[in-house]
């Protein structure tokens, strides 16, 4: 990233009065025909793209984020027809123009990213002739040049061994890499604007970050602008130039991205941010209550009246309910009529960064003179702290994990403990064919949470997080390992025995729609765990749900209805509600937020403290997203490939990350901090996650470490206090502050629930 | 791959083995047994017992199913006393005219059935889609032997184009030598294969342009009809090529009922003719025979897919 | 343990349905919803009520129109509908035509459910062992089916038609005894998938048994499916029927069925008697199509994400 490129980012919006917009929306309708009834999905859109920007579209489902990329491609779904407004693109509305005409401008002008990239590409075709496939239609180009021009570009992708890879079908390669080719596919014919449709929605954070980097450079390499739309308002902060914020099919503000993040002005806006988790994450590891968006987005299907967000706005009056808001004019644009004060103190103070200095979280600085947190600086650090490392490693004996944490807190005894669990899976399936490999999905892992404690695990997708989960809660068995319960060994229990221990521990879903039966209503799935579990007569049972669906939030109502009738966060109180009925002492959540928007998130995860807090509840939290599990958990076990590479206390974990794969997923996770993202070089993992079938030797994430040595081809044992690591070369020591005092690195949040929760 | 072509050549060795077995306990639950079926309802009990012994049918069932499959090994179905002839010479006399019909008839299918498919897909929920769904449910609702009989009424007597009977040739040349009576059966047959297999176009291809891919192709900007044809139809016609696999019983049990209603001189009709005059041997010969022919069709098809779809092909050899 | 300060933290949106349902009454079964959807699908009504037409036609015509289906009347021959008060006129042995339609109805419908049912209740049984048990006895079991589905199924029937002496019974029986296999595939399809459900899975981590897992959650999923293919097994057999009586398999006379009556037409079609091929041949048609319409309707209308918006 160049320095010009910077200031544009930071200052005002570009001045650009001068030139003319690449692309301009101008009150755009677009309607879907669904089975029962029309939904407009835009209603009135005004955008603008400049030549050479970055313009994020930023909105939660259904805001018509992805609605508008399609209606601009005039690639809408069946049913799907723009009804009002105009599209101009190079001064030209795409409307009016004849259908080959616009076939033409979208495959040659314009590209376009999708968001799944394993189902994005043709699967029966070559790469080659997929990517070349535009310039031979519209450019009329022989099949040897194609495919010359297909290397080229793929090369430009940063594709490796691209030669090769034009013959490869999709299936042969990685989602990331899938993604490239998309990428390479959309910029084959140089077009003026690139659409990305959450392109990195589907990938790891890690490999996240490699694709934005390299949007980032072919725009700059390419000169065209870039339409970046996405939900993750941290994927915006640190990419576009602009950003446009949507809800329920409009645009209600849209500024330069800075000021957007320094000030917002739509109450609706504001309340996002609040809502994000890095926001309540105070510098002294205290966690802020999670401001959460009551209610739900509007109905689309119906005519509505007044602001949209006016149902559920802080600061709504009589007014906002019937007056039609428009866009403001000038370089800071919004649609709200009683907007946050432009001088206000910024409502991101409370989104301090993640920086280790004494900033209390108290005045709040400009964003631009922020520290960069710690990480930024931790490359130097680390090459200085491997060899300090070494010795600590060397000199304390091997701390079993059950001794490590009996010194943290000797008071309570764990309620679950994992010592060395192991779980492998044939490879193919095969009945006879042992011999074709195992799958090591879980490596020998071992931790310990305690009562009223949150354990996060976190990981990327094939780490082993979601296994341990369902060993834990004994629906696979291990291969080698145990699992202590209580104080009991799962493995040894049988029948009744076992059938009481689901009692102590419950499983929450990540899609609690797939995880309810659909033919049940919610009184019968409610009443499941206690019928099985053969907890009191009819009417207690009725009685206990009741309880549970007021200690979830939810109306009686909702006894009646069928799973299918609820929106996606009233599910996951349902499937929460489930959990509770046995008044377990341990849930295991599933990524148990991963499918909801940022508002409704946020009340899932409030919910989800209060009852820890009430109930003296054990959470271990299974998420791959960094940012979640560090508002959640008091202590994070971090794990790659089927192994816990680093384990301790959450605010050390983030913030003083030890294992460089921690660190290089820390980087990787981008902040709603604007120019936090420039700051950051950090650890960047190249290459591919290496396939657990024939796992690397010694420390898994050595193929892939920026300080593997030949050291680390021997396997580095869990080391360390309270803040272990599994790493030759530590990136730092372990703080002072974790090792001498039990009481700093254990949250306080133990002390209290852990009694009650003994019952 | 490789891994996927054994699996499957030991499936279908297993189903075949099964089939003989099948085959073999049918024998045995017959009246009387095999000896009443050889020799048929005028043999005495002691003709009976003397081939009983001969054949070694008064042996335990395990070394008999041995015997049996020995003599199916070396080719030998039997002996059909109403015919004076061996079943397997009275079966390869048939078996390839009863493959031309089926050939054809598929062959039609095919090439009538895919495009309508498509159209079908492409302009699906709009009349084109209603008018041929209507008639492939119509088709499929009507029992061959009407059809064919329309088809008769039709085309020999109201508008007499084409000769009401099957060509009576005694060889495949023969039978092929005269086109012209060849066109009934093979359509009467084609029509119901048309009604199934565009019905499974239409849904593989509906499936596939829902698919993420189909709307990248629109996004680079190519023409519908390249959306369709270069993108989607290949993806949407690899599994029909399982369909013709899983079609032959079906088809094979048209193939009895449209060579009896033309007097087709194929297994269909021997088969037909067989079951008339309770000619057991003919009739367990021909049902193992086609038994064992749609086994091997089925084995083709699914080879023959795994070898065109990337997606298959490279399982093993991907990373 | 106390609710009460987590029953003030509730968000306010609660249990309330999403918004553009909450007009909609609150009590719906799912059997009703069922059956709304099934309504709304004009088709499937068109089915219905033609299947209803025929088997009243069948079963209850007889009571208010008698004819002699039992004694042969030779100076009544190939009457012309219209003629001699025979609405349909009369067949080659002097049997009024309509009233045989009647009787020829009432077998074909009776085996055609009855060999349906059979087929779909040995299938659903077979399919859902080698579901649930798994592994080997699945593998074998499936093989099973493989096998005798690789033997063309006319030729199979024909086969034990040839055996055995055609009846009512019989034919039910034997059509039901090979027809199964498709509705095993199917179910024991149907049982991998559920078995591997979330919310299968869910209810093992509360504790439950296989047992239960069958009971609650599996068999009520399974059972649209199985019901579905039902109505198609009854128009198969109702073919079957009518293709075993072509091939001459059929159930001997003075019984009658459609499948027999059409074939024995067919023999007429030369000789100008169109009333004795076309009304059983449209008869067979439209019974076929009334089961294959039912069949879409109730397919649609178990289909519960089809009731998500």
């Amino acid at each position: 990233m160049t320095a010009s490129n910077e200031l544009t980012r930071l200052g005002p919006a570009p001045d650009q009065s001068g030139t003319q917009p690449l692309l301009e929306l101008r009150d755009l309708d677009t309607d879907i025909a669904l089975r029962r009834g029309t939904v407009h999905a835009l209603d009135g859109v005004d955008l603008q793209v400049m030549p050479g920007e970055t313009l994020g579209v930023v909105g939660e489902s259904g805001s018509g984020k992805t609605m508008t990329a399609l209606s601009i491609m005039g690639l809408l779904p069946p049913g799907g027809r723009v009804t009002g407004g105009e599209i101009r693109f190079e001064g030209r509305d795409l409307r009016s123009l004849p259908a080959d005409e616009v076939r033409r401008i979208r495959g040659v002008r314009m590209g376009m990213v999708f968001q799944d990239p394993l189902t994005s590409l043709n699967p029966t075709m070559r790469i080659g002739f997929q990517v070349a496939e535009p310039l031979r239609v519209h450019q009329g180009v022989g099949k040897a040049e194609a495919r010359e021009r297909a290397i080229e570009i793929l090369r430009r992708v940063g594709m490796p061994r691209p030669e090769r890879i034009v013959d490869n079908y999709p299936h042969e390669l990685s989602g990331g890499m899938r993604q490239r080719v998309a990428i390479a596919m959309a910029l084959v014919c140089s077009p003026r604007l690139l659409i990305a449709d959450e392109p990195t929605t589907a990938l790891d954070v890690t490999t996240q970050r490699q694709i934005l980097e390299l949007i980032d450079d072919l725009k700059d390499e390419f000169g065209m602008a870039v339409i970046l739309v996405t939900h993750d308002l941290g994927v915006i902060a640190g990419r576009a130039d602009r950003v446009a914020v949507m809800y329920a099919g409009r645009v209600v503000e849209t500024a330069a991205t800075g000021e957007l993040f320094r000030s917002p002005r739509h109450r609706y806006t504001e309340a996002l941010m609040e809502a994000l988790p890095e926001s309540a994450i105070r510098d002294d590891g205290a966690h802020a209550r999670l401001y959460s968006i009551p209610g739900l987005p509007p109905d689309l299907s119906q005519p509505l009246t007044g602001c949209r967000f006016a149902p559920r706005c802080r600061y709504v009056t009589a007014e906002c309910r019937t007056t039609e808001v428009t866009l403001s004019t000038g370089p800071h644009q919004h649609a709200c009529l009683h907007p946050v004060p432009a001088t206000a103190p910024a409502p991101l103070a409370r989104t301090a960064p993640a920086a280790p200095s004494a900033d209390a979280g108290g005045t709040p600085p400009a964003a631009d003179d922020r520290t960069a947190p710690a990480s930024a600086a931790e490359p130097v650090a680390a090459s200085a702290a491997k060899a300090v490392a070494a010795e600590p490693t060397a000199a304390e004996p091997a701390v079993a994990p059950a001794a490590g944490s009996a010194v943290a807190e000797p008071a309570a005894a764990p309620i679950l403990s994992v010592r060395g669990l192991v779980k492998n899976y044939p490879a193919g399936g095969g009945l006879w064919r042992r011999s074709a490999g195992q799958v090591s999905a879980v490596a020998g892992v071992s931790f310990e949470v305690r009562p009223g404690e949150t354990f996060g695990l976190v990981g990327e997708s094939g780490c082993g997080k979601s296994t341990i989960g369902r060993l834990v809660v004994g629906l696979e068995t291990p291969t080698a390992g145990q699992i202590v319960l209580d104080g009991t060994d799962i493995a040894t229990l049988r029948g009744r025995e076992r059938r009481r221990m689901h009692r102590q521990v419950q499983l929450m879903f990540q899609d609690s729609y797939a995880a309810m039966n659909p033919r049940m209503r919610v009184d019968a799935i409610l009443a499941e765990p206690l019928e099985i579990q053969q907890v009191g007569n009819a009417a207690a049972r009725r009685a206990r749900i009741a309880t549970l669906l007021d200690q979830v939030g939810l109306s009686r109502r909702a006894l009646e209805r069928y799973p299918h009738e609820f929106s996606g966060g009233q599910l996951q109180r349902i499937g929460l509600a489930r959990s509770l009925a046995l008044q377990p002492r341990l849930i295991v959540g599933d990524e148990p937020v991963s499918a909801l928007d940022v508002s409704i998130q946020a009340q899932v995860l409030n919910l989800m403290r209060d009852l820890q807090q009430e109930l003296g509840l054990a959470y271990v939290f299974i998420s791959h997203d960094l940012s979640v599990v560090d508002y959640m958990a008091d202590r994070i076990g971090v794990m790659y490939l089927g192994k816990l590479v680093e384990v301790g206390p959450a605010r050390e974990v983030v913030r003083a990350a030890r294992h460089p794969y921690t660190q290089a997923l820390i980087d990787a996770v981008p902040t709603v901090t604007p120019n936090a993202e420039a700051a950051r070089s950090g650890i960047a993992i190249r290459g591919e996650l290496p396939s657990a079938l024939n796992p690397p030797t010694g420390c898994r994430f050595r193929t892939r470490c920026p300080f593997a040595q030949e050291i680390c081809e021997t396997e580095p044992p869990l080391t360390g206090g309270v803040h272990q690591v599994a790493c030759h070369f530590p990136l730092r020591p372990e703080s002072t502050a974790s090792t001498a005092g039990s009481a700093d690195g254990v949250p306080a949040v133990n002390a209290v629930p852990s009694a009650e929760a003994a019952r | 791959m490789v891994r996927y072509l054994i699996t499957r050549l030991g499936q279908a060795l297993v189903v075949v083995l099964l089939v003989t077995v099948i085959a073999f306990l049918i024998l045995h639950l017959l009246p009387g047994g095999a000896a009443r079926a050889t020799l048929g309802k005028e043999a005495t009990l002691e003709q009976l017992a003397a081939f009983n012994h001969e054949m070694g049918y008064d042996r335990p069932w395990i070394q008999q199913y041995g015997m049996f499959m020995q003599r199916l090994l070396q080719g030998d179905l039997g002996y059909s006393y109403q015919l004076n002839q061996s079943v397997s010479e009275a079966i390869m006399q048939r078996l390839p005219k009863t493959m031309v019909l089926s050939l054809l008839s598929t062959l039609l299918a095919i090439v009538v059935a895919i495009p309508l498919g498509v159209i079908q897909a492409v302009r699906r929920n709009r009349w084109p889609d209603y008018v041929i769904t209507s008639l492939s449910l119509l088709a499929y609702a009507t029992p061959i032997f009407f059809l064919g009989l329309m088809l008769i009424i039709l085309f020999s007597q109201v508008w007499p184009v084409l000769p009401p009977e099957a060509p009576q040739g005694f060889t495949v040349a023969e039978v092929l030598s005269d086109p012209a009576g060849l066109v009934l059966p093979t359509v009467t047959l084609a029509i119901v294969t048309i009604a199934v297999y565009s019905r499974y176009v239409r849904s593989s291809m509906v499936d596939n342009l829902n698919e993420n891919y189909v709307r990248t192709a629109r996004s680079k900007g190519l023409s519908e009809r390249r959306v369709v044809l270069r993108h989607t139809l290949r993806n949407g016609l690899f599994p029909v090529i399982t369909l013709l696999g899983m079609y032959l019983p079906a088809l094979f049990s048209g193939a009895l009922v449209v060579e009896s209603l033309f007097n087709y001189p194929g297994m269909g009709q021997l088969f037909w003719q067989a079951a008339l005059k309770r000619d057991f041997p003919i009739l367990l010969g021909v049902t193992l025979i086609i038994s064992i022919a749609t086994v091997v069709g089925a084995l083709l098809a699914d080879l023959l897919y795994a070898a065109v779809d990337p997606r298959v092909r490279l399982r093993r050899s991907a990373s | 343990m106390t609710t009460l300060s987590t029953a003030a933290n509730a968000q306010p949106d609660t249990g309330a349905p999403t918004p553009g349902e909450a007009a909609e009454a609150p009590l719906r079964g799912m059997w009703r919803q069922g059956l709304i959807v099934f309504c709304e699908n004009r088709l499937a009504l068109v089915g219905l009520g033609l299947f209803v037409l025929l088997a009243g036609f069948c079963f209850l015509g007889p009571l208010f129109y008698h004819t002699d289906q039992v004694h042969t009347d030779l100076t009544q021959v190939h009457l012309a509908p219209g003629e001699q008060g025979h609405p349909l006129g009369t067949d080659g042995v002097g049997y009024d035509q309509l009233g045989r339609m009647m009787l020829g109805g009432q077998t074909s419908i009776v085996v055609g459910l009855a060999a349906g049912l059979l087929a779909t209740a040995l299938g659903t049984i077979w399919g859902a062992v080698a579901g649930f048990v798994g592994g080997w006895v699945d593998a074998a079991m499936m093989r099973v089916v493989d096998a005798m589905m690789s033997i063309p199924s006319l030729f199979l029937f024909m086969l034990l038609a040839a055996i055995v002496t055609p009846s009512v019974p019989m034919l039910i029986l034997i059509i039901g005894a090979f027809a199964w296999l498709g509705p095993a595939r199917l179910v024991r399809g149907e049982a991998l998938t559920l078995r591997s459900r979330e919310y299968v899975q869910a209810m093992r981590a509360m504790g439950g048994t296989g047992a239960r897992a069958v009971r609650r959650h599996i068999v009520p999923n399974a059972i649209g499916t199985v019901i579905v293919n039902a109505t198609f097994q009854v128009a198969d057999a109702i073919l079957y029927v009518a293709y075993l009586s072509f091939l001459g398999l059929g159930v001997p006379p003075p019984a009658a069925n459609w499948g027999g009556m059409l074939s024995d037409g067919l023999a007429d079609a030369y000789s100008g008697h169109w009333w004795l091929l076309y009304p059983p041949g449209i008869a067979i048609i439209l019974i076929v199509l009334a089961c294959n319409f039912i069949g879409d309707g109730l397919r649609d209308a178990f289909e519960v994400r089809l009731r998500r918006r």
